[in-house]
């Protein structure tokens, strides 16, 4: 009996062309990843240019570029304004801006300064086995399949119980001779493995098959997590909500309150206090572990998890009785 | 088959939709619920298709307590059509009538190609996706799926709505049809020429009560003033005369040249629903 409902899916979802518009993302994400994200990356970040007459500065580093006069030094940075210029002339080295403000330029100083000194006291400890590219590599896949998830698994799922809502096919359900959960379940089932899926091969085609082995299990386990989630939020708006107008809304309002903050306390400085409050981090935060193999998120959170499936299966089961005794 | 007892039902603390309805309906009868919109009809059906939960009073199908009654097993041996059609538009007739016959045990479904024959469905159209049909189309569909799994117990609502005079006939006969089978039908509509042609008892239902309850005959003839009107021709004119019923036993008391016309002035079932709830069907 599962297997005619999960058929049918399988069929609305193709005919919705939802499968193609995966595979359509997981090649952008990919040509993202490969040709456009890692190479940006490695791309170096300023130039820098030294005047020094007197040869003071005996450690230069080689991606330093030499001047032979003043005139010179500001005739390029006016030309490259993006770039660092170094005045050594005095003995003393100099910084020069073609523009600057003094918070944000802090870190084109201390790379231009760094260069004097390129195999100087200052190196870094490396912690970890992960290289810098492997890194964004991981970093980036992470946050696409994040957004994949979060934002076009959840629509996916909302417009096919939008189309068997509007044509009123629900309340057939409710006098067919079936569990009711089947319904719903068959849904669930068809999109956790299409973002399982979806997870091994994005993971696969930009973290490299070697690195993917040893992370695969826990990034699928928090992959099962986020998908349940925001599958059974989709399925709850899709239900209680009149039309796709007023869903796209709700979209909007998840993807600003939800990926924004998320994004920015997960990958930068910024993050403000109330974060730790915020369901999604905590996912966010999971997925990445994965990805890094850093221990797993603590049993309390995935408690938590398990706790809102188990919440939100019970609203959409209320949301799904309810549509069924709808009149027409 | 079913058997309702003082059934009351609420949506909410005051917004009673039932207040005590009792009927009977017997194996193998078409049994007409007439009344207004919002008089109770789908609230009153949907308790018994076991969609809606929290009902007052008694109710039986199959000979069993609707609290039990509501089992895969019943489910089974019921068929709806919903006053829309509610079909998968992105597939076709045959694809749709697959799908929702797949929930029922093979021995128990129709042939589809035997069910679509009957309805007389264009045979262009079957593996054509419903949205491209028309609503006559559709309804025929419907019916399609409601049938196709040879219900013992089948719920109408509104079954001719959207289908031209010859579509109708065809419905009634096909409804006919399965009366002779043996299936009780349990018929919600406003058409009452589809209650009076069909049904061997109509209970006529407003504000959640049932008004009247009795063939369609016997609730004509005893609201029935007992005469006729005669149009005739007399020396080149035309006249009219109304008749008490009894003074036509020793034939025409008056003196004609021609008879025109006889008209009966029996009320319909439709001045009979307006006399009972004092409302019209619309």
């Amino acid at each position: 009996m599962w297997r005619n409902i999960f058929k049918k899916d399988i069929r609305m979802l193709v005919s919705g062309r939802f499968f193609l518009m995966s595979l359509g993302f997981l090649v952008l994400y990919t040509l993202y990843v490969n040709f456009g994200y890692v190479k940006f990356m490695n791309a170096r970040l300023y130039n820098v240019y030294l005047y020094d007459p007197d040869k003071t500065q005996t450690t230069v580093s080689a991606s330093v570029q030499r001047v032979s006069s003043k005139e010179t030094l500001d005739a390029i940075l006016l030309d490259d304004t993006n770039g660092v210029g170094i005045d050594a002339g005095t003995g003393t080295p100099r910084l020069i801006f073609y523009e600057t403000t003094e918070n944000a330029d802090r870190h084109r100083a201390d790379y231009a300064l760094s260069l004097l000194q390129p195999s100087g006291h200052y190196s870094a400890k490396i912690i970890g086995t992960n290289t810098p590219k492997q890194k964004a590599r991981k970093e980036i896949t992470c946050e696409l399949l994040f957004f994949e998830i979060a934002a076009v698994g959840f629509l996916g799922i909302a417009a096919v119980l939008f189309k068997e809502k509007n044509m009123g096919v629900i309340r057939v359900h409710a006098i067919l001779p079936l569990r009711k959960n089947l319904f719903i379940l068959s849904k669930l089932a068809i999109f956790l493995l299409s973002d399982l899926v979806f997870a091994i091969l994005l993971t696969a085609l930009n973290v490299g098959m070697r690195d993917t082995a040893s992370i695969l299990p826990a990034v699928l386990f928090q992959t099962t997590l986020l998908s349940l989630i925001m599958a059974l939020t989709g399925l709850i708006c899709a239900l209680l909500l009149k039309d796709f107008r007023q869903f796209t809304l709700a979209y909007l309002l998840i993807a600003v309150f939800v990926a924004t903050p998320v994004f920015l306390s997960a990958n930068t400085a910024i993050k403000p206090d109330w974060i730790r409050f915020h369901p999604f981090y905590h996912i966010y935060m999971g997925l990445k572990n994965a990805y890094f193999g850093t221990p797993m998120n603590s049993p309390g959170c995935c408690l938590g998890c398990l706790a809102a499936i188990a919440v939100l299966f019970a609203g959409v089961q209320c949301a799904f009785r309810r549509e069924m005794r709808k009149e027409g | 088959m079913i058997a309702v007892k003082d059934l009351t039902f609420s949506y909410g603390r005051d917004k009673q939709a039932l207040h005590g309805l009792d009927f009977t309906v017997e194996d193998g009868e078409i049994f007409g619920f007439l009344g207004p919109n919002g008089s109770g009809k789908s609230t009153t059906q949907k308790i018994l298709t076991g969609i809606l939960k929290g009902h007052g009073g008694r109710v039986s199908l199959f000979g069993q307590d609707i609290s039990a009654a509501h089992t895969r097993a019943f489910f089974q041996k019921i068929g709806v059509l919903f006053e829309f059609p509610y079909l998968y538009a992105n597939l076709s007739v045959i694809d749709n009538l697959k799908y929702f016959s797949s929930f029922y045990p093979k021995a128990q479904i129709r042939g589809i190609e035997e069910v679509l024959t009957e309805l007389e469905f264009k045979p262009d159209f079957l593996k054509k996706p419903v949205s491209s049909y028309s609503k006559g189309m559709r309804q025929r569909a419907s019916m399609a799926r409601a049938l196709i799994s040879n219900p013992r117990l089948l719920f109408l609502d509104e079954p001719t709505s959207g289908l031209d005079p010859s579509g109708a006939v065809l419905f009634r006969k096909i409804i006919e049809k399965e009366r002779q089978k043996g299936t009780t039908v349990f018929l919600t509509t406003h058409n009452m020429l589809d209650a009076d042609l069909l049904c061997d008892r109509v209970a006529f239902i407003s504000n959640g009560k049932i008004m009247a309850l009795d063939t369609p005959k016997n609730l004509k003839e005893q609201n029935s003033n007992h005469r006729v009107v005669i149009d005739y021709l007399y020396q080149g004119l035309r006249e009219e005369k109304t008749l008490e019923a009894p003074e036509l036993a020793a034939g025409l008391p008056f003196a004609h040249d021609e008879i025109i016309s006889i008209h009966s002035q029996e009320p319909t079932l439709e001045d009979m629903f307006i006399k009972y709830t004092g409302r019209g069907l619309s």
